[in-house]
């Protein structure tokens, strides 16, 4: 248990007052408008958004995830958590789409790219799944704080639930998405710093950089400096054909939209960008940041397996990181480290309530029940909503034991059947609302088909997460396929309106050439 | 025509091509370099800081080959954003 002295306290205090302070300032802004509430006007340099991915996506369960997969696996663990590779291509192919569409959020984006009923369901569906989402996402990463409060401080875990997230609920209640992107810049100067420092603290604690080295060699462990250890094609914890699919994933989702979790905190800031270019530059940057810090983690989490070896409880060797910096900080600076976890902490905290708000207001409010509502009453509710998703967390927190367990279910089937059809929606013109729709609502069972109730009465084998994956995809494109094709096209208006405005990429022939035959579009050769 | 082109007209921008196919491929090399040569230079491996200055060299090589072409794309963009703005706005209202 952590003993903290005045200046840690300190350090904690005036972490927090900073934090909530610089978030609060940007009140005025804040209420002007949905906006500002929501989007900080468009108006936002490359360098904000991408600040706020890096930030939000350096939440209290990041290390801990990060630790549990080098601590196994060694470098080659790193490549779980890969999959932030999607902005990669995203950059340059889905967020120039998305932003020239200027829809608030991916279930607005919905109901442009598709007409009729089936926009109007998916719409309704994705805005309702979002709300959800955020909550859940707002509770598992509020119970990785009460976790961390209990190894601390021996607190009980709903204290580090409420308590922090009750605090960063103030600025974003306060001041929307311009609270949110202005602390999360400097709550991601903050992190980066105290990471870089933790880490070589840590580092040097076993022995500095070459210390450890030896030491991997001696323990027989030297295996978990390669990062392309694999334990066969099919065979072992870690075959090619994990790699593979991982790479898939992360790489060709970048041609869609909502392929992995992480599109939607991105959409917001993608939208929040003042130009195309900033979009594109922000998302790609934020997570070139996120790749490099968990580069750094595993440099420290390789520290802690030197330093304690042969640990076998996933709940011992997930703190690892966070281990390295309260065990190995001299007095004075614990309360620094921990108020750097804080500001993780609260910044994916902020996202989170902003994000799922956006989506009541807009998506389910604005939309469907006060298409009038003025910018006064739309901030309001903007706010009640923030204010639903902090009461929701908590009931999620409280019910959630296992974070790694339900992180590999959320990353790797929840998005698994809609994966290709995130794609298909953007990159081929025939693809349509009821394909799409079709392949939510039979992902939902399958996914539970698949993974839980299937094996469990001896139907089908326990499948490795990778062949949950292939084996999702094929039965969902068993059915949205067919579907699609079955039904009708999208309008032709309203994909040649899309087309011109959004410019996708892919197979969008047919609308191109109405779109060059209305005289909407230079003609000539592609 | 050159890779590092710097006077794309927004018509041009809009069109998918060599220059975009470039950058899709270079830009997750460039991460996984970062990734790998970054855990490796954190621990003093020579190969580590091999990578990462591979990993720079491509970081100048995609800003080089896409940026111009992405500042058009803006360009042209911006000019037409607030009409499309209000366009959105009339097309979200359920009633309509």
């Amino acid at each position: 248990m952590a003993s903290f002295t005045f200046l840690d306290w300190f350090w904690l205090i005036a972490f927090i007052v900073l934090m909530i302070g610089s978030g609060v300032r940007f009140y005025r802004l804040g209420k002007r408008s949905e906006s500002d509430f929501f989007l900080a006007g468009r108006g936002l340099p490359w360098w904000l958004p991408a600040s706020s991915v890096y930030a939000t996506h350096t939440a209290t369960d990041t290390p801990m995830w990060v630790s549990g997969v080098v601590y196994k696996f060694g470098l080659a663990g790193l490549w779980y958590s890969f999959y932030a590779a999607w902005c990669s291509i995203s950059a340059f192919v889905s967020t120039k789409i998305f932003r020239r569409s200027l829809a608030y959020t991916q279930a607005e984006w919905q109901s442009m790219r598709f007409g009729g009923m089936s926009g109007e369901l998916l719409r309704g569906w994705v805005a309702g799944w979002q709300v959800f989402l955020n909550m859940f996402i707002l509770g598992w990463v509020g119970i990785a704080m009460g976790k961390v409060c209990l190894y601390l401080f021996g607190w009980p875990l709903w204290i580090g639930l409420i308590v922090f997230s009750a605090a960063c609920a103030v600025y974003v209640l306060a001041a929307g998405y311009w609270g949110v992107v202005m602390a999360d810049f400097q709550q991601g100067i903050i992190a980066f710093i105290v990471i870089v420092i933790v880490s070589m603290w840590g580092m040097h604690a076993a022995g500095g950089a070459s210390g450890i080295v030896s030491r991997l060699h001696e323990l027989g462990e030297a295996g978990k400096l390669n990062p392309f250890q694999f334990t066969g094609f099919f065979q072992g914890d870690f075959p090619v054909a994990w790699f593979l699919t991982m790479l898939v994933i992360g790489i060709l989702g970048g041609l869609g939209m909502g392929t992995a979790i992480d599109w939607f905190p991105e959409a917001q800031r993608i939208q929040s960008a003042r130009t195309v270019r900033d979009a594109s530059w922000s998302i790609w940057a934020g997570s070139a940041l996120v790749i490099l810090r968990n580069a750094i983690w595993a440099a420290a989490i390789l520290a802690f397996f030197v330093l304690h070896p042969g640990l076998t409880e996933v709940k011992e060797y997930e703190m690892a990181w966070f281990r390295v910096g309260f065990e190995n900080l001299p007095a004075g600076m614990l309360g620094f480290f921990f108020a750097a976890i804080v500001a993780i902490h609260i910044s994916t905290i902020s996202t989170h309530l902003n994000l799922g708000a956006v989506y009541i207001t807009r998506d389910l409010y604005h939309h469907y029940i006060n298409p009038k509502a003025t910018q006064a009453q739309l901030v309001r509710i903007g706010r009640i909503g923030t204010l639903l998703l902090l009461l929701g967390s908590f009931v999620f927190g409280s019910i959630m034991e296992n974070i790694t367990e339900w992180l590999i279910f959320a990353l790797w089937i929840m998005a698994a059947g809609v994966w290709l059809p995130g794609i298909l929606q953007v990159i081929w013109w025939r693809f349509n609302g009821w394909g799409y729709l079709t392949a939510w609502v039979f992902n939902l069972v399958f996914s539970w088909l698949v993974v839980w109730v299937l094996p469990a009465f001896g139907v089908l084998p326990d499948l490795r997460d990778y062949q949950q994956f292939w084996l999702l995809m094929l039965l969902g494109a068993l059915v949205f396929i067919p579907v699609t094709f079955l039904t009708r096209p999208e309008e032709m208006d309203r994909l040649v309106k899309f087309y011109v405005m959004s410019r996708p990429v892919g197979f969008w022939g047919p609308v191109r050439r109405e779109a060059i035959r209305r005289g909407l579009i230079p003609g000539g050769e592609r | 025509m050159s890779l590092f082109r710097k006077d794309w007209t927004p018509a041009e921008a809009d069109d998918w091509g060599i220059n975009d196919w470039i950058a899709v491929i270079v830009s997750p090399v460039i991460y996984v370099l970062i990734l790998i040569g970054g855990a490796l230079s954190m621990l003093l491996i020579p190969a580590g800081f091999v990578l990462l200055g591979i990993g720079i060299v491509l970081l100048v090589v995609l800003l080089r080959v896409i940026d111009p072409k992405l500042a058009a794309v803006s360009r042209g963009y911006e000019e037409k954003q607030k009409h499309y703005i209000e366009e959105l706005e009339r097309k979200v209202k359920w009633e309509d």
